[in-house]
């Protein structure tokens, strides 16, 4: 069962995350503060950060961006619906998802899962190793580099390098991507995936205004090359 | 209510502008006096001119002027046999009198006039004598009561005029029935009323 | 609320102010008998009357000053010349003609024609001895009275001036006579025409450029009274869109001042009026707001632990077991009813954003439906395919399940949704979703209801499953996506809720 450290500031929305996870399994450990968290990351070694964005102090985009800076940790960022602005600069951050809270513990689990899920190949017989133009994508691996330079992917950029890779040239629909990479409903925040693409972009393109790799066809969605 | 408010105001403008706009160019007027009577030059001459009334065909009299010559040598007229009339001063007055009643002459018929006065005998005698209030008084050979109102002022008129300039004086006429009539005759100017033709 | 409702709102009132401006908005339009038309017809008329008064004032007594004149030149000059002839009494025909023609040439101011008339006689300096024009009016009064005296008199559209002379003669020096001889002289007064005429024609022409004239002050004078009254229609039409901070300049001191400084008054207490009461609503919503938020954390805590609650229950004895569930149940109740109430908070405060995007609406619609597993009979869809718009999808998928559950609740199975698309003029297309249901429909007089906040259609039921909010989201999100949203009954029976929100809504958007 996956290591989860929550940080979050609220008592009762902490320990009842915290009872819930613990009951499903998980092993948690709780950080009422960003400080605290940070402190907790390396002795707890997480496999997952569990993320209020609305902390005292040092708020949750910053413990996003610390953490983004040293590893490529799952974040998931916890919410109220209608801090859309916070969403995004969090996103932007490099959380690979969130939950809007109130939630019910399922629910935060199943989006633990989906983010720790390893993309499903198809069993297809395709090679471990890819070469698009200067990108290697080992699928094996789970490693990506640029002219010999290993990449840090955080999980959902490497997720959605992976399934746009895997079927070149084909246009998928940030709805069809929601689905298949994040595990979200059709419906859900688009803004999740551009959120990721732009990210994405930012560190396998060799210019971002001008992306090679992920291309966007205006209307329809994203599609990987052609290069 | 406003509309016929309004109807009433138009109305009112109307009738200020109607006769305003419509007294446009030369209108006939009624008959309007401007100032006296012209005085012509008529030449008369009391001491020897008579001036004698006769009836206009409008019914009014006119006057005439007739010289008076010596016409006592063959003149049936005077009666009297005064010898005023080659004295100075007017006209005797029974001269006067005999030559109306003997009517208008030609010249007098061919303006139209003529006279209400009847036709007198020849031989009859006219008498003149002053009465005592500074009028005159004079006898007629006919009778009175068969004249009419404009050979009545034939009469007065020519005595009048014949006795003074301005015939101011205070005719009484007798006539041979016995009858009497007084007047004075009222022709001069500012006397309105005793002008012929006035009906 | 980081998005900052405030510059958001101002500019939805703004719009609204524009929009409102539009179908009227020209400058102070010239109406059959408006203001300004009045106005310039008072002044007109008075111009009109005063400049015609004038004009015809003058014109009569210019004419009468004239006629005047030539008159009296004429009477008088007439008896002068009348008064240097002699006459012998009684007058006689011949040689008569020959003074009467003398008399004619003297004539003055032009020559004239002479008549006399004594007795039967009857004599002129012209052709004809007897005048047509002399009437016997004149004729009466000369003969009545020894007095000179005139007429005018218009024959066939040509005017003459008639003049009787009865003449008198000196009998004594201090007495006069008449002498039954009138003369009469008869003078056409065509030059007094002409000049009349002029008179009358620089009268008018004097006139109408005075009218003209008129026009201008009329028109200036009209402009500084209407002034006032734009600069009121402006502000009522301001005040009218909103901004309730529109004062009048107060010009001057007369009563359209005070109308100024009134509206002034007036704007002042409505605008006091109107904050007060925005206040006040801004508070309500403030709290309700506030209220929520502070809802969710612990519901947020709550809810995490429900599960928990769930599984152990089967262990506890039967009432504990009964009051966990629940807790747990109603637990979660609340949470949809908080988040209902954020959502139109976020509404009301206008707030709430769109994030479009361009998606297939008939896979969108399915996809709804597979989520909430309505995919047996009970809900049919006829979902054309290749149908594409620019929509939230969030919010899309919100209003497709509001309806469907909205008409499996309180309606019946079967439930069928419709997509259709249809061009309206001019160019826009409306993509039309129609929910119908197999129930009984809504009564009549809940129709205009359904979409009120927590309404009940039916009074016996007191609390329903929903938020009681659901509609009223509905509402706001189609209206969020320029759209439209009725609710009615089918002929055959059954309710039908129609949304129409525009295709190509790409401006409808934030």
């Amino acid at each position: 069962m996956p290591r989860v450290l929550l940080i979050e500031d609220d008592p009762s929305v902490r320990e009842g995350v915290e009872l819930g996870l613990r009951r499903r399994g998980h092993e948690v450990r709780a950080a009422a503060t960003g400080e605290a968290g940070l402190a907790a990351l390396a002795a707890f070694r997480p496999d997952l950060l569990l993320l209020d964005l609305m902390l005292p102090g040092m708020n949750g985009v910053q413990v996003c961006r610390q953490v983004r800076e040293r590893s490529q940790l799952p974040i998931i960022m916890l919410t109220a619906r209608g801090d859309d602005f916070d969403v995004v600069i969090g996103l932007e951050a490099g959380a690979d998802d969130y939950i809007v809270k109130p939630a019910r513990t399922e629910v935060i689990e199943a989006r633990i899962r989906a983010v720790l899920r390893r993309l499903d190949d198809g069993g297809t017989g395709r090679p471990a190793v890819e070469v698009h133009g200067a990108l290697t994508i080992d699928r094996t691996g789970l490693t990506v580099t640029k002219a010999g330079r290993p990449l840090a992917l955080a999980p959902s950029e490497l997720k959605l390098l992976l399934h746009l890779s895997a079927a070149p040239e084909q246009v998928f629909s940030r709805q069809q991507l929601l689905e298949h990479v994040w595990e979200h409903s059709y419906h859900a925040d688009a803004r999740l995936v551009d959120a990721c693409v732009a990210r994405l972009r930012g560190k396998i393109e060799d210019e971002a205004g001008s992306p090679r790799y992920v291309q966007t066809l205006r209307g329809f969605g994203y599609r990987f090359g052609p290069l | 209510m406003r509309r016929a408010r309004t109807r009433s105001r138009a109305a009112v403008v109307l009738a200020a502008a109607v006769p305003l706009l419509g007294a446009c160019g030369i209108r006939a007027t009624d008959v309007v006096e401007a100032g006296g009577p012209a005085s012509v030059q008529a030449f008369l001459d009391l001491d020897s001119e008579m001036l004698l009334f006769f009836r206009a065909p409008d019914g009014g009299l006119s006057p005439v002027i007739r010289p008076a010559e010596p016409s006592a040598g063959f003149g049936d007229a005077y009666a009297s046999g005064s010898d005023s009339a080659y004295t100075a001063g007017p006209v005797p007055t029974e001269k006067v009198v005999t030559t109306l009643l003997a009517g208008p002459d030609e010249e007098d018929r061919a303006a139209g006039l003529g006279t209400a006065l009847p036709a007198v005998r020849p031989g009859g005698s006219v008498a003149v004598e002053p009465s005592p209030d500074g009028g005159v008084s004079t006898r007629l050979p006919l009778a009175l009561k068969d004249l009419d109102s404009t050979a009545l002022r034939q009469l007065t008129c020519t005595i009048a005029y014949n006795r003074d300039a301005d015939g101011q004086v205070l005719v009484r006429l007798e006539g041979r029935d016995g009858a009497s009539h007084s007047d004075t005759c009222g022709l001069a100017r500012g006397a309105p009323g005793n002008v012929p033709g006035a009906s | 609320m980081t998005t900052g409702p405030g510059p958001r709102r101002a500019r939805r009132a703004e719009d609204r102010g524009r929009r409102g401006d539009r179908p009227t908005d020209r400058r102070f339009p010239i109406r059959a008998f408006g203001l300004r038309t009045r106005l310039m017809l008072a002044f007109l008329l008075v111009a009109a009357v005063s400049a015609g008064t004038t004009a015809a004032l003058t014109y009569r007594e210019a004419r009468t000053a004239l006629l005047k004149t030539a008159q009296d030149t004429a009477v008088s000059s007439f008896r002068d010349h009348v008064q240097q002839t002699a006459f012998a009494l009684p007058v006689r025909e011949e040689g008569i003609e020959e003074v009467l023609r003398d008399l004619a040439r003297k004539g003055k101011p032009r020559p004239w024609v002479v008549f006399a008339e004594y007795g039967s006689l009857r004599a002129s300096s012209g052709e004809n001895p007897v005048s047509t024009v002399i009437t016997p009016e004149l004729r009466a009064a000369a003969r009545a009275n020894p007095r000179g005296s005139f007429e005018r008199v218009v024959k066939d559209g040509v005017p003459y001036l008639t003049i009787a002379m009865p003449t008198v003669f000196r009998t004594s020096p201090d007495s006069l006579l008449p002498s039954g001889l009138v003369l009469y002289a008869v003078m056409r007064m065509t030059d007094e025409q002409v000049n009349v005429d002029a008179l009358l024609v620089a009268a008018r022409d004097g006139a109408l450029p005075g009218l003209a004239v008129a026009l201008i002050p009329g028109l200036i004078a009209a402009r500084s009274v209407l002034r006032p009254v734009r600069d009121l229609r402006r502000a009522a039409r301001s005040l009218g869109s909103g901004r309730l901070d529109t004062r009048i300049p107060v010009r001057g001191s007369d009563e359209l001042a005070d109308l100024a400084s009134t509206f002034n008054e007036s704007t002042g207490q409505l605008e006091r009026s109107v904050r007060e009461l925005r206040e006040a609503e801004e508070r309500a919503r403030r709290f309700a707001s506030d209220v929520s938020h502070e809802l969710r954390t612990p519901l947020a805590g709550m809810l995490a632990v429900t599960e928990v609650l769930d599984e152990d229950a089967d262990g506890l004895d039967a009432d504990t077991a009964r009051a966990v569930r629940l807790v747990s149940a109603e637990t979660g109740k609340l949470a949809v009813l908080v988040e209902d109430l954020m959502e139109i908070s976020r509404f009301d405060a206008r707030a709430a954003e769109l994030n479009v995007d361009e998606v297939d609406v008939g896979e969108a619609v399915r996809k709804t439906l597979q989520k909430r597993h309505w995919t047996d009979d009970r809900v049919r869809a006829e979902l054309p395919g290749g149908i594409r718009a620019r929509l939230d999808p969030r919010r899309f998928d919100v209003v497709i399940a509001n309806l469907v559950g909205n008409a499996l609740k309180h309606g019946g199975a079967p439930v069928t949704v419709t997509l259709r698309t249809e061009a309206r003029s001019p160019g826009t297309t409306v993509l039309i979703t129609e929910v119908t249901d197999g129930g009984p429909g809504i009564r009549p007089e809940a129709l205009p209801h359904v979409f009120d906040r927590f309404y009940k259609a039916d009074a016996a039921r007191t609390r329903s499953a929903g938020s009681g909010l659901g509609l009223a989201i509905t509402l706001e999100n189609v209206k969020l996506h320029g759209g439209t949203i009725s609710a009615g009954n089918r002929p055959g029976g059954g309710a039908v809720f129609t949304v129409d929100i525009p295709l190509h809504a790409e401006e409808a958007g934030g």
